[in-house]
């Protein structure tokens, strides 16, 4: 079932002034419930303008955004309603902390959709328990974290509104490898756990292999390509003509097969490559 | 809603007033403001008009903008002139009397005085702000105030320059940020646009506090990145932009000298 439709968004910044600019271009593309997106592209291509526009942030210029087949803009008053559903993690979430305890931080966000006492008490326990909030954190002060707690406790908040569509813009940036895989594994098990939506933002193409299932690439405004990441990452020329590039295992692999080696073409991640270079030796053993 | 604050807001159009020294400038503000108040009779303010409008007209500034700020203080004005209003001498004679207050002429006058006197005011200061960039203005006012130099406040002047640019420069970044933090919490559903006057007060907090805390970590990182760069202080520090006075200054300064010495006359002799 489609539970996000984009219709041919475009945002315009700047409507009379001479510094008329398209952020967003006739933009469309229909994720499907429970699917991992990617969204790639350069920094100003568009990307963090278009998530902007799938919780009602910002409103389009032309075009339609359908969640659930319901257009989030025809009760404009009724906006909030689709922020609880679609939740934005910002780039940097850790800088919207605010509260005295990581309890009420967290609790921040559902209070505001109208949850109270138990029920507000389970929800917030409940995220802590599947992200890894570890209870001792609840009374601290947000502000007494490591850099990587923070994020994990910003995410938490967004987490625990419960929404349909999860959407992050570039999660792992500024976080050492060991944070960029802890909030990687919060993704994951948080979609595990709820079957939610996940759109994410990233420069990482490793993580994106890693992570999604289909990939959208944007370029100056417009959308490029939208198909399955393996589909994506074959057209690395593609990729490399704006600016973009495969992952680097890929790469590796990519320069065996043009040296004559015979690999697959679809390596994108370090697992998959430890598989085919065994499997590789294998063969050479029995031959 | 917050990318319509105009402050320091300058306007590039290359009038003369644009080339004006900034301390020429400046001074002549100050000096233009003390008239504006010393005129007293309908020739005087009548001459302040008309001082101000060619200041406007010179400067090429859209005269929308002019009228922004004015709207802002229409609030004021209006109290101001009410308050005038009843401050009148009875001897002028008396409009309206109601519950043991009295309207006079004289209060008439006053308040139309009053208003006359505030929006000029408002006007010539803009045309400062619209015709010289943020930079220029702390420059001139980091001049103005070296005699302080003499009476042993020697880095005070330059410091206090050095406050006034870091702080106009900030400006924008803190819009931005503002902005980023305000969309953030919004999307954690913080209702910022209704309720009362008292809920609405309390969701600003979610903002304020990021606000802080980011200003603060900037402060300190930008403080690092100067003393990385060898900065001590203003001694002996040179600069890339002289102001040099020109042609154009003696003219500005003719015409306001000319503006003055016409205030003091009519006040003598009318």
């Amino acid at each position: 079932m489609a539970i996000l439709e984009v219709k041919s968004l475009t945002h315009t910044y700047g409507g009379n002034t001479p510094f008329i600019n398209d952020a967003v271009r006739e933009v469309s593309f229909t994720v499907q419930k429970g699917e991992i997106i990617g969204i790639i592209g350069h920094t100003g291509s568009g990307k963090s303008t278009l998530v902007q526009h799938l919780n009602g942030l910002l409103k389009p210029t032309d075009g339609e955004i359908l969640i659930e087949d319901q257009n989030i803009w025809d009760k404009p008053k009724e906006i909030r309603k689709v922020r609880s559903k679609v939740g934005l993690v910002f780039q940097y979430p850790e800088y919207q902390l605010f509260e005295e305890t990581v309890y009420d931080d967290i609790a921040f966000g559902p209070k505001n959709m109208g949850l109270r006492d138990e029920e507000l008490k389970n929800r917030v326990l409940e995220t802590c328990k599947i992200i890894g909030v570890k209870d001792e954190y609840l009374q601290k002060s947000p502000f007494d974290l490591s850099g990587g707690e923070k994020r994990r406790v910003a995410i938490a908040g967004v987490m625990a509104m419960n929404p349909q569509i999860i959407v992050f813009d570039e999660p792992t940036a500024g976080l050492d490898p060991k944070g960029r895989q802890d909030v990687i594994d919060i993704i994951h098990d948080y979609r595990k756990a709820t079957g939610a939506t996940v759109i994410i933002i990233s420069h990482s193409m490793e993580d994106m292999a890693q992570i999604t299932d289909k990939l959208l690439v944007m370029n100056k405004g417009n959308l490029v390509m939208f198909d399955k990441t393996e589909n994506v990452f074959k057209n690395g020329d593609k990729l490399r003509e704006i600016g973009l590039n495969v992952p680097i295992v890929t790469r590796v692999f990519d320069e065996l097969r043009q040296s004559g080696i015979d690999v697959p073409c679809d390596v994108f991640t370090v697992e998959r490559a430890v598989e085919v270079l065994k499997q590789i030796k294998a063969g050479d053993r029995n031959a | 809603m917050l990318k319509d604050i105009t402050f320091g807001q300058y306007v590039e159009t290359r009038s003369p007033i644009h080339r004006a020294d900034p301390r020429v400038k400046m001074v002549l503000l100050i000096l233009a403001v003390v008239f504006i108040f010393i005129a007293e009779n309908w020739f005087g303010h009548a001459l302040s008009a008309l001082f101000v409008i060619t200041t406007v007209l010179v400067s090429k500034v859209p005269i929308k903008m002019y009228l922004k700020n004015l709207k802002a203080i229409l609030p004021i004005i209006i109290l101001t002139s009410v308050i005038n209003m009843f401050y009148g001498d009875a001897i002028s004679g008396v409009l309206v009397e109601f519950w043991g207050i009295s309207i006079t002429y004289d209060g008439i006058y006053r308040a139309l005085f009053m208003s006359l006197r505030i929006v000029l005011l408002i006007v010539v200061s803009s045309s400062l702000t619209y015709t010289t960039t943020p930079n220029d203005l702390t420059d001139a006012i980091e001049r103005l105030l070296t005699p302080l130099k003499f009476i042993g406040l020697k880095s005070a002047v330059h410091t206090l320059a050095l406050m006034m640019t870091i702080a106009l420069r900030f400006i924008p970044t803190l819009v931005e940020e503002a902005e980023k933090i305000m969309n953030a919490q919004k999307a954690r559903g913080a209702d910022l646009e209704n309720g009362s006057l008292k809920e609405r007060i309390k969701a600003l907090i979610p903002i304020l506090i990021p606000l802080l805390i980011s200003s603060v970590r900037r402060a300190y990182e930008l403080a690092e990145a100067m003393e990385c760069r060898c900065y001590n202080g203003g001694e002996g520090k040179t600069r890339m932009k002289q102001l040099r006075m020109g042609w154009v200054d003696v003219y500005v300064i003719l015409i306001t000298l000319f503006y003055c010495a016409g205030v003091i006359l009519f006040n003598i002799f009318l």
